[in-house]
């Protein structure tokens, strides 16, 4: 199959704020637009977070405070597997008659790939499972929380300053809703939708959004300036001479993955929380509805939404759907905008192709009486159940090392399965069928000499 | 077959009769040979130290470097010397001539005829080394790209495995006959 082995053998061109082509297996298809939607013409959201090896939840906010890190899990430092907690025994003294021994548990982490362990770097062997287990503190930290601080109230002091500005050209009877527009500007410095509450009993005019707490103080944070310093460490007399212990470096890798310290050598390399995965939905810009929405429980892989195009659209002349389908396939006219990758004229079948539809039990059904459609044998190949294979003719237009390209149209009938929008009269008629029509591309194999 | 005649089993080894035993081998006491491993010496004798661990479909194997025919006249047989402690995984392939005390091979990992393995050593999961060198001790070679690193400690030895490999083993395979050594007072196991 095609969809499954060789996504990119055939490419359907959807209309979106760009053209792009590409195989049905990573398209969507939104029932309300009746279009395809590709990864590029929805916006993603954000679902849930979850942790990749202990596959725990964790709501956004907390997420946010651990900064995207699970709190049991840890990497290897080396290979950035996941560690496992190993235990051993080692005799310990008795609280209550030293003299006495016995076996206590002691644990340390250890990476099934490359064979890391804790003790590697020094890590002393805790006595619990989990949670024993501290990240290093960045030395930096404070002066870093000052100086976000700092920046903070500094942006928040520009943004009033700019609205101030924005309002003092405006009319003054001006709609509240007029200040939300700033709010959208990117924010700097990253403050948060903290200046998008309005605060209650407040004074109702433009800035009532962007006022500090009643109650704080504008505090005037200050810092120091950082220093310049005239005098550097020297580098270490034996910088050239010394034999390079190669065990010991660092790889640029290994380095960057821990931004805090940046250690050169492998004896300063300590494990750090295992980053959380996210979980995304899918949303069609145009008519807001959802495409794709994962379940919430990181166990499962299921969908509670899953609109994928190869359920919808016609599949190389597959019928997904469990209707009669009715497709006619039309070439592509001189001068079509769309047909920019075609490398051979292809005359494709005039007379409209007949699908049957979808019908799961039809393998199990022996007395069913067969299909009777009347089939041109120049025209159709064979028909098996809701599948079709038909004859096309290709002139390839170029002699050229690259593979033959063709494309065509293909226009169907769709049954909108979605509940409708207007109320159904009595007596109502079946859904109606609308014509979809979509540009592919297929692409047939290098010429053979 | 000629593999009974050469093939010197100390007492106290449990190697099964599924595995394949070919030219002059012989292996030392509590080492234990899975069925369907294989240990070939064609290009000369192997000599397999104590309490070593080779799984399934493990190869070891004395062969002819590629550019001697093995006809050639003038080769000299060279012995490969595999020492105590070591564990040949499951699928492994070992060609190397030199191999010390408590390494481990891992699974589907290759080895090649001019490699020597000192003590401590590990080689990952389907990584192939073929190179021409000597292994410092406690080295570990892990990922697709044969990464390097070195360790602190050494990986123990495996003998609470092979204590029960050496209890169960014979509850359900036959095991090749041993040879009775002179000091040794367990009877020979059939």
């Amino acid at each position: 199959m095609a969809s499954l082995l060789q996504p990119d053998r055939v490419l359907y061109l959807v209309h979106g704020e760009k053209k792009i082509r590409s195989p049905l297996s990573t398209l969507y298809f939104c029932r309300y637009c009746s279009e395809l939607r590709s990864l590029e013409c929805v916006s993603h959201e954000v679902d849930s977070h979850y942790c990749p090896s202990c596959l725990e939840n964790m709501p956004s906010a907390e997420a946010k405070l651990k900064k995207n890190r699970c709190a049991n899990c840890f990497d290897c430092p080396c290979c950035m597997h996941t560690l496992s907690t190993r235990a051993t025994n080692i005799p310990a003294p008795l609280p209550d008659d030293p003299s006495k021994t016995t076996m206590k548990k002691a644990y340390y982490l250890a990476c099934g790939f490359c064979r890391w362990t804790s003790r590697d770097v020094g890590m002393a062997d805790k006595s619990v499972a989990s949670g024993g287990w501290q990240e290093p503190d960045n030395p930096h930290t404070q002066r870093i929380n000052k100086l976000i601080e700092y920046y903070q109230q500094l942006a928040q002091r520009e943004k009033l300053e700019r609205d101030r500005k924005k309002l003092a050209r405006r009319r003054p009877y001006m709609p509240l809703a007029f200040s939300q527009h700033t709010i959208h500007v990117v924010e700097k410095y990253g403050l948060g939708t903290r200046l998008q509450r309005q605060r209650p009993g407040a004074p109702i005019t433009s800035l009532a959004g962007l006022s500090l707490k009643e109650g704080e103080d504008q505090k005037e944070i200050n810092i120091e300036p950082a220093q310049a310093l005239d005098e550097v460490e020297p580098l270490p007399e034996d910088c050239y001479t010394r034999p390079i212990n190669l065990p010991e470096v660092t790889s640029l890798r290994q380095r960057l993955l821990q931004p805090d310290f940046q250690p050169a050598g492998a004896s300063q390399l300590h494990p750090k929380h295992k980053h959380l995965l996210i979980k995304r939905s899918l949303r069609c810009r145009k008519c807001e509805h959802n495409l794709s929405k994962p379940e919430f429980n990181p166990t499962s892989i299921k969908f509670k939404i899953q609109l994928v195009a190869e359920c919808q659209v016609l599949l190389t002349l597959t019928n997904p759907v469990e209707n009669i389908t009715h497709v006619t396939l039309v070439g592509c006219e001189e001068g079509d905008p769309e047909d920019i990758n075609s490398t051979a004229k292809v005359m494709v079948p005039t007379k409209e192709l007949v699908l049957a539809g979808k019908d799961a039990a039809a393998d199990y059904d022996e007395l069913a009486e067969p299909q009777d459609f009347q089939d041109d044998p120049d025209v159709v190949a064979f028909r098996k159940s809701n599948k079709i294979g038909f004859f096309i003719k290709v002139v390839p237009q170029r002699e050229e090392d690259g593979d033959v390209t063709v494309s065509f149209k293909i226009r169907h009938d769709f049954r909108n399965l979605a509940a409708p929008i207007r109320p159904s009269e009595e007596g109502d008629a079946p859904t109606e069928a609308i014509w979809l029509t979509h540009h592919v591309e297929l692409s047939l194999g290098p010429i053979i000499a | 077959t000629n593999s009974a005649k050469n093939a010197k089993i100390a007492a106290g080894a449990v190697v099964c009769v599924e595995s394949e035993i070919r030219g002059e081998v012989t292996i030392g006491a509590r080492t234990v040979v899975h069925p369907k491993a294989r240990i070939i010496a064609e290009a000369g004798p192997i000599v397999i130290g104590e309490g070593n661990l080779i799984e399934e479909q493990a190869l070891i194997i004395n062969s002819y470097p590629e550019n001697i025919a093995p006809d050639s006249e003038g080769v000299e047989p060279k012995t490969m010397t595999i020492g105590i402690n070591n564990v040949f995984e499951v699928g492994c392939m070992s060609q190397a001539l030199k191999i010390g005390d408590n390494n481990v091979i891992e699974s589907k990992a290759d080895l090649g005829r001019n490699m020597i393995l000192t003590s401590g050593c590990i080689i990952g999961a389907c990584c192939q080394v073929n190179t021409c060198e000597v292994i410092p001790e406690n080295t570990v070679i892990f990922g697709s790209g044969c990464q390097r690193r070195v360790q602190t400690e050494r990986p123990q030895p495996q003998t609470l495995q092979l204590d029960f490999l050496m209890k169960i083993l014979p509850n359900y395979h036959h095991m090749k006959k041993t040879v009775k050594t002179t000091s040794a007072v367990t009877p020979a196991k059939n």
